[in-house]
């Protein structure tokens, strides 16, 4: 484990930012911090950076307690969310003023920010200033800058929540190949469930300041820990049926199928995308979502059921989730 | 059509400072006083070589000049002191702001009768202390070497606030993530100091010295009330010496050639400045 985070408390002011957090990020691993604003994570990454200084806890790299290190010295590449490049420096002296500082030749430092620029297509704008960059170039220098550092530890900080969502897709493979599953731990805060699946090995999911459940996508997704898990990963959303006994039944859109022999609804509203379809129908007292492929003729009462062995049970009160049968 | 938008602020600008300035050009080359009449008389050249000339002006020119290039310095690195320390977080912070800007909410005209007041030998509170400490008597305000020193002080004490709110406005310009950036990339906070805070800044701090330059330049109520000019004519600027040679001497034709040889020599003075600033690549950190 090269990144360890212990029982990790932090305060602003009468607010419990981050209550006891633990984290273990592998060599080579990433681990994406998932959460809905406010729950802490940014919080998490800066304290990572030592840009902030936790209330309580310790903070490792390779072992090493970081906790009283400055962040100067934390050899940590950070991606912000707005980039932080420095707007009266072009690509070049963006790239530079960190290596300088850092110490090194002259040639050393021009080899490597040259062979940066060439590897993330930025050469054309070596000389330009972020002010004229398009949004995608702007986080890719911001990338390169973090590359630069030659860090133990990358933070990625909603890299890609300022871009439009082509270009986000585009720039997935990119952080694949230069960041993602190298040598260093990478952890990867965003709120975009769909970009934490894509990119982690494993995702952490943050409630109020600490970890509600942490997992592989798969696991996540098929074996949701609570009621907030089951909702926040997967799109569309898990259907809650109303509670029974205590019970709250769970089932994903598209484990509902069409069956003639199930339960008669109405159609609320129908949203056709192509490939599949998304029917919000009203059945037995409760809204359900329901995902069909999108070739699927639909009658105008149809009716529904769905396997019972794909439905999650949770507890009525914790929302945690119940063993199964 | 971009003319036409614009007309009602060039109209503004012809008639508050486009008019006075040709009626200045036009006096400048008329003798207009009691000897004639109070009438103006085409007099060519006479009285831009009778300035040429005039060593009471070129002494004057020279002492605002020394006034404003002092003043302004001084203000600018206090300023720059006190709008860095106001811009950290600290307890009580929000009612020092409010203080700090007090001097400069104060009409100059009071405040110079206060500084006056302080400085006057020998009732004054300095004469008093000064005294009371075994010296002799300083006479601040009637020493011409020390004199100017006094316009001086009163000046930054006045005007210090105003720099340090343009300047405080410019640092909270500056994202906070390009602290944390340049501090993850190995630079400390002396560092960020030299490499984020002041190129950025930079546009707030010379539209200060544009601005605080051209005002200082001009100073003329300050001086006024503080030493009416002397002692021995050691404050006089050029603005009160066009005053006295307008309202004194009812001189409105040298009065008018005054006024306007201090415009152009401020004028110049800025754009030398700016040409000095230019060849030493300080703008090229400035975003166009």
């Amino acid at each position: 484990m090269t990144l360890q985070l212990r029982a990790i408390n932090k305060r602003f002011g009468e607010r419990q930012v981050l209550n006891q957090l633990d984290l273990d990020v592998a060599n080579g691993e990433c681990v994406a911090l998932l959460g809905a604003s406010g729950c802490g994570k940014s919080t998490a990454l800066r304290l990572i950076a030592g840009l902030d200084q936790p209330d309580q806890g310790s903070i490792r790299i390779n072992g090493a307690e970081m906790v009283d290190v400055p962040a100067e010295r934390r050899k940590v590449g950070m991606v912000f969310q707005s980039y932080a490049l420095f707007p009266h420096l072009n690509v070049w002296e963006n790239l530079e003023l960190g290596l300088r500082m850092r110490g090194g030749t002259t040639s050393a430092r021009d080899d490597r920010i040259s062979s940066v620029l060439e590897v993330l297509q930025l050469s054309e704008q070596a000389r330009q200033r972020p002010s004229q960059l398009s949004g995608g170039q702007r986080q890719r220098v911001a990338l390169a800058r973090a590359l630069l550092r030659d860090p133990l530890v990358y933070l990625l900080d909603e890299p890609m929540s300022n871009l439009d969502a082509q270009l986000r897709e585009d720039l997935r493979p990119q952080l694949r190949r230069l960041m993602i599953g190298g040598e260093q731990p990478v952890v990867y805060v965003t709120h975009d469930q769909q970009e934490a699946m894509a990119l982690a090995d494993r995702i952490a999911v943050m409630r109020e300041g600490s970890i509600e459940q942490i997992g592989t996508p798969r696991e996540l997704y098929l074996q949701p820990a609570s009621t907030y898990i089951a909702q926040f990963i997967g799109r569309p959303q898990m259907n809650l049926l109303p509670a029974q006994k205590g019970v709250v039944t769970g089932i994903r859109p598209d484990d509902l199928r069409l069956d003639p022999d199930g339960t008669p609804c109405t159609i609320l509203s129908r949203e056709w995308f192509g490939s599949n379809q998304m029917l919000l129908v009203h059945c037995n007292s409760a809204d359900l979502r329901l995902v069909c492929s999108g070739e699927t003729e639909i009658d105008a009462e149809p009716r529904i059921s769905w396997p019972t062995a794909c439905e999650h049970r949770f507890d009525a009160v914790s929302g945690r989730r119940l063993p199964s049968d | 059509m971009t003319l036409l938008l614009a007309s009602p602020a060039l109209l503004l600008i012809a008639v508050v400072f486009g008019w006075p300035m040709l009626r200045y050009a036009w006096l400048s080359f008329h003798a207009h006083s009691v000897l004639t009449g109070l009438e103006p008389m085409a007099n060519g050249g006479a009285n831009w070589l009778r300035l040429a000339v005039d060593q009471r002006f070129w002494l004057d020119a020279g002492q605002t000049a020394r006034f404003a290039l002092i003043s302004v310095g001084l203000e600018l690195l206090l300023a720059l002191a006190i709008a860095l320390l106001l811009h950290q977080r600290w307890r009580g912070r929000g009612a020092v702001r409010a203080l700090t800007l007090l001097p400069w909410a104060l009409p100059t005209t009071m405040m110079a009768l206060g500084w006056r007041w302080i400085f006057n030998s020998p009732y004054g509170p300095i004469e008093v202390l000064a005294r009371s400490l075994g010296l002799n008597s300083l006479d601040l305000l009637s020493t011409p070497s020390i004199t100017w020193l006094v316009t001086v002080f009163a000046d930054v004490w006045k005007t210090t606030p105003f720099i340090t709110l343009i300047l405080l406005a410019g640092l909270q310009s500056i994202p906070e993530d390009l602290y944390g950036a340049f501090r993850l990339e190995g630079g400390t906070p002396v560092q960020a100091l030299r490499s984020v805070t002041l190129p950025l800044l930079l546009p707030y701090i010379l539209l200060s010295l544009l601005f605080r330059l051209a005002q200082a330049f001009g100073v003329f109520d300050l001086v006024q009330v503080l030493t009416g000019g002397g002692p021995a004519g050691s404050t006089e600027s050029i603005a009160l010496y066009a005053y006295f040679n307008g309202m004194r001497f009812l001189d409105f034709g040298y009065s008018s050639t005054v006024m306007l040889a201090g415009f152009l020599l401020l004028t110049s003075l800025i754009l030398v400045g700016t040409l000095l600033l230019k060849s030493f690549g300080v703008l090229r950190h400035i975003d166009p």
